[in-house]
């Protein structure tokens, strides 16, 4: 083993030495291994060992980068091959259709008392909660507010009908996404359930999506690609679909923008924590969670990802600035069908023939 | 020849020599034409994908042209103004000209600045057909940078997209595929854009076009200024960013990084990593800045070639050299064992000829005639036979000498006792096998001491060689005569078949002493007394038969000499034979 360490680089053989130390340390131990299934940036190495050393455990980490990916992974062999893994809300349902995911024992998760008092109620948060069974405990999130240039935009936009403003014409940057445009489109004509259009509302809602279109200086898809259309673009307003991480860029390269919370609601994603069908040791995952509910793996979160904690307000948000969690859409083909054609730049007619 | 001797070491010493330097020689020739193989190849790798740099400036220059031949026709500008369907027609005809003329052309558009971008004529690629798109198909592209991006263009000036998948639905041919857009504003007298004339063009068709006479092994990398693949050999790898996951250049090329970060422009690669490990490349990169406005402001071009192929002629070459160290290494071993030969060769002839010489043999030839050491040697080594061979041949006749002199009488020159005595126990012994019979005559001068005493013993001398001479005349060449000493003789008679026979010979021998003896002028008259005796009648040992004789000449002396007597042991005495 020396020989094969002298082999290493030198930068590497200390943090080789230090991962061979927990590995022994942690079979020496025998108090089980944990098999975390996570989003880049979720489960630092530094957190990882500091649970570690707390628990006596030996932790893997495995990261994914896309939410197909993760289901590719978990659907997999009966999710046999993880215990505990960060999913959103809106994806979690999938996994509770086909039994991947077990229910949590909330009390055995004491630090949920440090959450939130948004995050406690549970049941406000859809899709979290069946059959008064709690299935995942929220994490991260984050809001799409807008982002506006403060040069251009005095007042601070209060609503979503900003974007529709005549004076703001060519200088409004939107998102490239379908399922997001209907619900953004539907808050904004003050529907309740922007992820569940009336049929009636379809037709109002393309012609919303038109009208945004020709208010429109383009559409992005990538957080570095809006920095750069907002900045070349001289944009005054932008939906931020990345949220405060588009803020943060925005602002490392010097513009002066401000961030705003719509009275209609942001939309927002909600990472969570849940346990496979597959966990081995319970308790174990349990103690993961509630340790990632403790003020250090929070403050990772806030300061090394821009990604808000639940148990710190985001400096982001005010408490009484509303959050729109997603969920599934009740027709992504269709949303998807109309958006390409709304895109492209038909006129209404064209998009709504058959 | 030992198997280790000195022709085997000096052998293996010449040709272990030669073949280390022609390997070495071998070697240092085939890596140091391989590297300039390598470097030529990457030059000329580079000046390709300069060139191809080039041809895709005078590409994009070409489409700009186009779009200010069509930007600059008065249709263009009539239909911007106001609703003019001829006008339309004619600019429509044209689009379909150009896209006939242009295969890498999807898409030949003009669009207005005012109605959110509505477009006013468009022609459309659609497989082998062309599609004039009209009325409600027609779409509003304000919210397209290429649109807004065209607009605030200075006349005469060209737009240029970002390389996109086109997602524009409805675009016929051109959606779903790599393209990229160039844009040029149409203008009105006051210098205000009142529009657009754009052309979406196919990438991978373009590039088809530039790279058609490429060799077949070299492949294309284009990447934007960030490193996102935009054409790769493997087309899953394109585009990743469109697909929400990035596929880098500087992630496969890792030394591209100093491309993307803008420290060099040019960039040359050997890859022996990743997935080229089983087959590596050689690699050329170039960044090219864009020359005219757009979103798309830098391009990262890359050709490679497999090393493989740049190494098939080093391989070539190796094999040549390969060839010739085997060659040269035969050449050095056939040398070397010729070498060893020709030095070893006369130094074992000399070797065989001191051998042959010490062991008595003819001598074996020397290679004296030579004019090195090795004749020297021979020289040496031949004089100092010859010497000694004299030396020998001189001791063999002293020893012949003193061999005669041991076994024969000085005087006469007969045979002596001792020299006798041999030849009598050698004639008995063969008669003892053979049974054959001998006979022993032993005789005496008669007064012989009178002789010496007149004629003193010159005189006696002088008579007793006479005497020897006669005896050794009158016996048969099988017989033998030997002086026993003084003035005794004896004749030893091979196989007489009678005793009548010996008598003969007995008569003969007293007949031929009895001529005078001519001795300082003067007649000496001898007379001789001869004792016989016979084997096997008188005994069977010599010392028996010599004594028998030696009794019979005795007795015959006493009787009055001049006579002959047998030996009397069996029968009775012979009468003397009076003279």
């Amino acid at each position: 083993m020396a020989l094969c360490i002298s082999l290493v680089p030198r930068r590497l053989r200390g943090l080789l030495l230090t991962v061979l130390w927990l590995v022994m340390a942690g079979l020496a131990q025998a108090q089980g291994t944990l098999r975390v299934l996570a989003w880049p940036g979720y489960a630092d190495a530094d957190l990882v060992r500091l649970f570690e050393q707390r628990t006596g455990a030996t932790v893997e980490v495995t990261s994914i980068d896309t939410d197909d990916v993760m289901w590719q992974k978990l659907s997999h062999d009966q999710a046999a091959d993880f215990d505990v893994f960060a999913v959103n809300t809106a994806e979690l349902q999938r996994y509770i259709r086909d039994g991947l995911v077990v229910p949590v024992d909330t009390k055995a998760i004491p630090n949920t008392a440090r959450q939130l008092a948004r995050f406690r109620n549970l049941k406000g948060i859809p899709g979290l909660v069946r059959d008064n069974q709690v299935f995942a405990i929220p994490y991260t999130y984050s809001e799409m507010g807008l982002i506006y240039d403060r040069q251009q935009v005095k007042e601070p936009p209060t609503s979503l009908r900003a974007l529709w403003e005549p004076r703001y014409k060519g200088k409004v940057l939107l998102y490239n996404g379908s399922a997001h445009a209907f619900s953004l489109a539907a808050m904004a004509m003050g529907d309740r359930t922007p992820f569940h259009l009336d049929e009636r509302a379809w037709p109002a809602a393309v012609e919303q999506l038109i009208a945004l279109r020709r208010n429109a200086l383009g559409y992005y898809s990538q957080p570095e690609e809006s920095v750069e259309m907002f900045v070349n673009g001289h944009a005054a307003l932008m939906f931020a679909n990345y949220g405060s991480q588009q803020v943060q860029l925005l602002r490392a390269v010097g513009a002066n923008v401000g961030y705003a919370m719509p009275k209609e609601g942001a939309l927002a994603w909600l990472d969570c924590w849940a346990i496979t069908r597959g966990a081995r040791n319970v308790a174990l995952a349990q103690a993961w969670i509630n340790f990632m509910l403790e003020p250090e793996p929070g403050e990772a979160l806030l300061k090394r990802q821009g990604l808000a904690n639940t148990t710190t307000e985001s400096p982001n948000l005010s408490p009484q600035d509303r959050l729109k969690w997603l969920e599934p859409v009740e027709d992504s083909e269709r949303r998807a069908h109309l958006w390409e054609r709304i895109l492209a730049g038909d006129r209404a007619r064209k998009v709504l023939a058959p | 020849m030992k198997f280790f001797g000195i022709a085997f070491k000096l052998g293996l010493l010449l040709a272990g020599v030669g073949m280390l330097a022609s390997g070495l020689t071998g070697f240092y020739a085939y890596q140091a034409s391989r590297a300039m193989l390598v470097e030529s190849a990457k030059a000329e790798l580079l000046t390709t994908t300069q060139v191809l740099g080039r041809r895709i400036t005078q590409s994009r220059e070409e489409i700009s042209r186009n779009l200010q031949v069509l930007a600059g026709h008065p249709a263009a500008l009539a239909v911007l103004r106001g609703n003019s369907p001829a006008q339309e027609d004619q600019l429509a005809t044209l689009f379909e000209r150009i896209l006939l003329a242009n295969p890498a052309y999807f898409q030949i558009r003009l669009i207005s600045a005012s109605d959110n971008g509505l477009e006013r004529v468009r022609v459309d690629r659609a497989g082998e057909r062309l599609v004039r798109v009209q009325g409600d198909d027609l779409q509003e592209k304000a919210h397209f940078s290429y649109l807004s991006g065209t607009l605030k263009l200075a006349p005469g000036t060209t737009y240029l997209s970002r390389i996109v998948i086109n997602h524009e639905r409805g675009a016929h041919a051109g959606q779903d595929q790599p393209s990229v857009i160039l844009g040029t504003p149409v203008v009105d007298d006051m210098g205000h854009a009142l529009g657009a004339m754009v052309i979406n063009v196919d990438l991978n068709g373009a590039f088809a076009m530039l790279t058609s006479d490429l060799p077949r092994d070299y492949q294309l990398f284009l990447a934007n200024r960030s490193g996102d693949y935009l054409i790769h050999p493997d087309p899953t790898k394109t585009f990743g960013f469109d697909k929400g996951r990035r596929v880098l250049m500087q992630e496969e090329f890792p030394k591209t990084q100093a491309l993307v970060d803008r420290q060099v422009e040019r960039l040359l690669l050997e890859v022996h990593d990743g997935r080229y490990i089983d087959a590596p490349v050689v690699a050329a990169f170039i960044g090219r800045k864009s020359r005219v406005a757009g979103d798309e402001d830098r391009l990262l071009l890359g050709l490679t070639q497999p090393l493989g192929a740049v190494l098939v002629q080093a391989n070539r070459l190796g094999s040549v050299v390969l060839q010739m160290v085997v060659g040269a290494c035969l050449i050095c071993l056939a040398l070397a064992v010729l070498v060893a030969r020709a030095v070893t060769r006369p130094i074992n002839s000399l070797s065989r000829a001191v051998h042959g010489f010490a062991y008595g043999h003819e001598a074996a030839a020397l290679p004296v005639e030579r004019q090195d050491e090795i004749g020297v040697l021979a020289r040496s080594v031949s004089h100092m036979q010859d010497e000694i061979r004299n030396q020998l041949a001189t001791l063999e006749r002293n020893r012949e000498d003193l061999e005669h002199l041991a076994r024969h009488d000085a005087l006469t020159g007969l045979p002596n006792r001792r020299a006798f005595q041999e030849r009598l126990e050698l004639t008995l012994a063969r008669a003892q096998r053979s049974g054959e019979r001998f006979a022993l005559l032993f005789i005496d001068l008669d007064q012989f001491k009178s002789i010496n005493d007149r004629w003193g013993h010159e005189g006696g001398d002088a008579a007793l060689k006479i005497v020897a001479q006669r005896l050794s005349a009158a016996i048969r060449k099988a017989d033998a005569v030997a002086r026993m000493g003084g003035d005794e003789f004896v004749v030893l008679l091979e196989n007489p078949t009678r005793r009548e026979d010996i008598v003969v010979i007995a008569e003969k021998l007293l007949d031929s002493v009895h001529s005078p003896i001519l001795h300082a002028g003067q007649e000496m008259q001898v007379g001789f007394s001869i004792g016989i005796s016979q084997y096997p009648e008188d005994g069977d040992t010599a010392a028996t038969l010599l004594s028998r004789a030696d009794h019979a000449m005795y007795a015959i002396k006493a009787a009055g000499r001049n006579g002959f007597r047998f030996s009397a042991s069996k029968g009775t005495p012979t009468n003397p034979t009076p003279l």
